[in-house]
């Protein structure tokens, strides 16, 4: 059966095709079961709603105070409201995968999946990208919805930069959240690192309010942090469109997204040695 | 009416000993909760720097009111934590067991639990309204008054969401989620609030009384302001009591869906 | 024939720091930490041809699961060598996955929510399996099993033994040549583990398939398997065909009476009365030397019996009486 091995070119080549199809295999899965689960999406795009809802009233209110002296001038002419609406729309989306990883570690399941011939992280990164860009299209819907009801415009060019930048702006949310799911390697609990890193997600990445905002100390360290290139910078496109930012994001994004994964297979492989030599 | 005063914190002081049990997972849940608290207060810090105010109200107003609504849901946590998956014990058929006890139900379905992550809401909820909430130690009496009432109206909404469960499954996540937006709601200034939103903040998810009028009672104490609150919480407590012995009726004759 | 699985001296030790109570205790501890050893394998040996079923079993905790997890490179050994298809598991897991098929039985390899047609779909990409061979052996995977309408249904929908029969298929789409199964049929009625000792039996004996086979289940084995290793506290202590086994050590059942006398008294030859409360008689049978029905018919005769049990002794038991009568070997 394997007596022959082709020429390394072909066979490389073979692998490659055997791992992006995996993938893909996997990502369907993902995306087809994010829908099977169509009532907790229904529940998530309430919440999205009344979230905006709540949040696009405070900036109203702020914009239309326009008190001097404070930041009130900065605020872009629209209100923040369609910032919010890009946000929590990439916030939301994200997959909590640091529970599957955390979940797969603690019950042994990894060890089935080890047992397979592709690389078991890729797949789950992969399923948790089509679960995201289903929820993506669901919270979409909800927010294309809402601003037809209310008369409120937004930039076609907006729109689609944010489609792109959004979707790369979730991986990069994916990567963070396996960081801590995989965490469970060592340590019992991932919740409290989970939280944190969530809150920090809110804070540097400029959930509520862009970071243009921050102080300027702030704004540094959150512009350098990986949560802008998942938050802000995607979302300041739906206000702000702009080729050129949208060129920048991107690179930065794909600068991020390769880092990150270098973090978590570095992670990953020093996780399964000590699975392999204590069993967990 | 005697009895359960009686029982009641003993029931209570079980569940918190309970809680104690586990010393990494209490810690854990409690500095989390501190941690979470905390990056909220940075965000407000952040705001109110750049903006000030936002319709008349300042820092110091949303200081008292994240004072109000965390001590609130820290007390609730602690003393009555079973509030928070009541909808759950009631689907899963805990009640049958309740209902054997001499004990009355609600009480009981109350203080089967109390979540160590509310310790940091309290602490953290007590810290900003004592020292950030611009309030004198003359107010103090006011301030028990207004949290006292905040509190019953908290419990009374959470707990008639988790009625839901008495004649429907799907009350489970939505209870949850309702009691979620009755937080969210109660964590922004109450000036932001109009129109619809208005509407609901003062009766589906009672934000307006739970938080909104015990500040502007505290802020501009009138007896108009006091009755309003104290007379908020008296009527949905009241609800609350009718929509709970409906339920507890209901599922005494059997038609509640529950899975045991 | 050459031997598909090759085993030398294989040994697992674990060790884990013993915490000490007290914020003292705790602090002590970080500093100089008192580790404790656990053996849970202790060099075995053994190995295993091309085509043989092989069952290995043993009480909890015995090693059974370690071992196999060696064996599937799941787990490194602490010392000895082992060899499959003569590749190292650990070192070479990869590879290795692509011929060796496994179930564990308590885990679930499929995804719950969605049907197990769509968890095939997947396994298909990642074993690199060409679609027309693939669905040609789905197809006959799929009447051999009778899984026609549970293909579509939601796998957590299905029943436990519905579950196994999917799980197995799932492990047999990319046609390997040696199958390790762990518990396969733990906690499945008595209907449900027959189809899956039939199954594993004919699609094994029908292709040439090796099987290695860990269980707490007496029938598994007498069932499924020519060969029996017995595992005790990491140890093997027994390494022969079924037969000879059954003949040996198996061939006992323990039948309990409860009665409206007090006791019963049988006058039967190969039985054993254990200690008992009034009313309830327990009876050791040696099959080989009578068999189950006649003490039953001979109860019964005695009349005023309420009700029988008949069950297999426990395998603690048959694994002590196996230890000790191979200690002196």
């Amino acid at each position: 059966m394997r007596s022959i091995s082709p020429p390394l070119g072909i066979e490389a080549w073979r692998r490659g095709a055997g791992v992006l199809a995996s993938a893909g295999q996997a990502l369907r899965l993902g995306a087809l079961s994010a829908l099977a689960g169509w009532p907790v999406l229904i529940g998530r795009a309430i919440f999205y709603l009344v979230a905006l809802a709540v949040l696009s009233a405070l900036w109203s209110k702020v914009a239309g105070e326009r008190l001097p002296g404070t930041l009130a001038r900065a605020l872009p002419a629209g209100g923040l409201a369609l910032y919010v609406g890009a946000s929590e729309w990439i916030m939301l989306s994200i997959p909590s995968i640091h529970l599957r990883l955390e979940d797969d570690i603690r019950s042994g399941a990894l060890e089935t999946h080890l047992l397979r011939p592709k690389l078991y992280l890729l797949l789950r990164i992969a399923e948790a990208v089509g679960d995201m860009l289903v929820r993506m299209g669901t919270l979409a819907l909800a927010a294309l919805a809402l601003l037809l009801l209310s008369g409120r415009g937004a930039p076609a060019a907006g729109l689609a930069f944010l489609a792109l930048s959004g979707v790369l702006g979730g991986a990069v949310g994916v990567l963070l959240y396996a960081i801590v799911g995989l965490a469970g390697f060592w340590i019992r609990r991932t919740l409290p690192a989970f939280l944190l890193l969530q809150k920090l997600m809110f804070l540097l990445g400029g959930l509520f309010a862009p970071v243009s905002l921050y102080p300027s100390a702030f704004r540094r360290i959150a512009e350098a942090s990986p949560f802008a290139a998942q938050l802000y910078w995607p979302s300041d496109q739906l206000i702000a469109p702009s080729a050129a930012m949208l060129a920048q994001t991107l690179a930065l994004q794909a600068g991020w997204i390769a880092v990150l994964a270098l973090i978590v297979a570095a992670i990953w492989r020093a996780g399964v040695a000590r699975l392999l030599k204590q069993g967990i | 009416m005697g009895g359960i005063l009686a029982t009641y914190p003993a029931q209570a002081a079980a569940a918190i000993r309970a809680s104690f049990a586990d010393r990494t997972n209490f810690l854990l849940q409690m500095g989390g909760m501190v941690v979470n608290n905390g990056f909220f207060l940075i965000l407000w810090g952040l705001f109110f720097a750049g903006f000030k105010s936002v319709g008349g109200w300042r820092a110091a107003d949303m200081a008292l009111l994240l004072g109000l609504i965390m001590t609130i849901v820290g007390v609730s946590g602690v003393a009555f934590g079973g509030y928070r998956d009541m909808a759950a014990a009631i689907l899963s058929g805990e009640v049958d067991g309740l209902l054997t006890q001499p004990k009355p139900v609600l009480g009981r379905l109350l203080s089967r639990d109390s979540l160590p992550s509310a310790w940091g809401d309290l602490i953290v909820g007590l810290i900003i309204l004592i020292g950030l909430g611009g309030l004198g130690w003359r107010q103090a009496p006011l301030a028990l008054v207004g949290l006292s009432c905040g509190l019953v109206i908290y419990l009374a909404a959470a707990t008639a969401f988790a009625c839901l469960a008495f004649w429907a499954r799907g009350a489970r996540s939505f209870a949850r989620d309702l009691t979620d937006f009755m937080i969210l709601f109660s964590s922004y200034p109450g000036s932001i609030f109009s129109g619809v939103s208005k509407l609901a903040v003062y009766t589906l998810l009672p934000a307006g009384f739970i938080v909104l009028a015990p500040v502007k009672l505290l802020r501009a104490p009138s007896l108009g302001a006091l009755t309003l609150v104290v007379g908020a919480a008296l009527v949905y407590a009241l609800i609350t009591l009718a929509v709970f012995h409906l339920g507890l009726a209901r599922y005494r004759r059997g038609l509640t869906p529950t899975n045991g | 024939m050459s031997a598909v699985v090759s085993v030398q001296s294989l040994s697992k030790q674990y060790r884990y720091p013993r915490r000490r109570g007290g914020v003292l205790g705790a602090i002590a501890g970080a500093f100089a930490p008192d580790v404790q050893t656990i053996d849970a394998v202790g060099g075995v040996s053994f190995e295993i041809a091309a085509g043989e079923r092989v069952a290995i079993i043993g009480p909890n905790g015995a090693g059974k699961s370690t071992t196999l997890k060696m064996l599937c490179g799941v787990l490194e050994p602490t010392a000895g060598s082992a060899r499959v298809f003569g590749l190292v598991p650990w070192l070479q897991r990869k590879a290795l996955a692509y011929r060796i098929g496994v179930v564990f039985g308590q885990r679930s390899q499929l995804w719950g929510e969605l049907p197990a047609r769509d968890s095939f779909a997947l396994l298909r990409r990642i074993y690199d399996q060409d679609e027309a061979g693939f669905a040609r052996r789905l197809a006959r995977l799929v009447e051999q099993f009778g899984l026609g309408e549970l293909l579509d249904q939601p796998v957590s929908r299905l029943s436990l033994g519905q579950r196994m029969r999917c799980e197995i298929t799932a492990s047999l789409l990319h046609a390997p040549e040696l199958l390790f199964l762990d518990e396969p049929t733990i906690g499945l009625d008595i209907t449900a583990k027959a189809a899956i000792r039939d199954f594993i039996t004919e699609h094994a004996r029908g292709e040439g398939k090796t099987v290695v086979l860990t269980s707490h289940d007496m029938r598994d084995i007498e069932l499924v398997c020519e060969r029996v290793i017995v595992i005790n506290q990491g140890r093997i202590v027994v390494d022969q065909p079924t037969d000879q086994l059954r003949r040996q050590f198996l061939a006992r059942k323990r039948v309990t009476l409860q009665s409206l006398a007090p006791r019963i008294v049988i006058d039967l030859p190969g039985l054993t009365v254990l200690p008992s409360q009034p009313h309830t008689s327990v009876l050791d049978v040696d099959t080989r030397l009578v068999r189950v029905e006649q003490v039953i018919a001979a109860a019964l005769a005695s009349g005023g019996i309420e009700d029988i049990t008949i069950e297999d002794p426990p395998m603690e038991e048959v694994v002590r009486e196996i230890y000790l009568a191979t200690a002196g070997d």
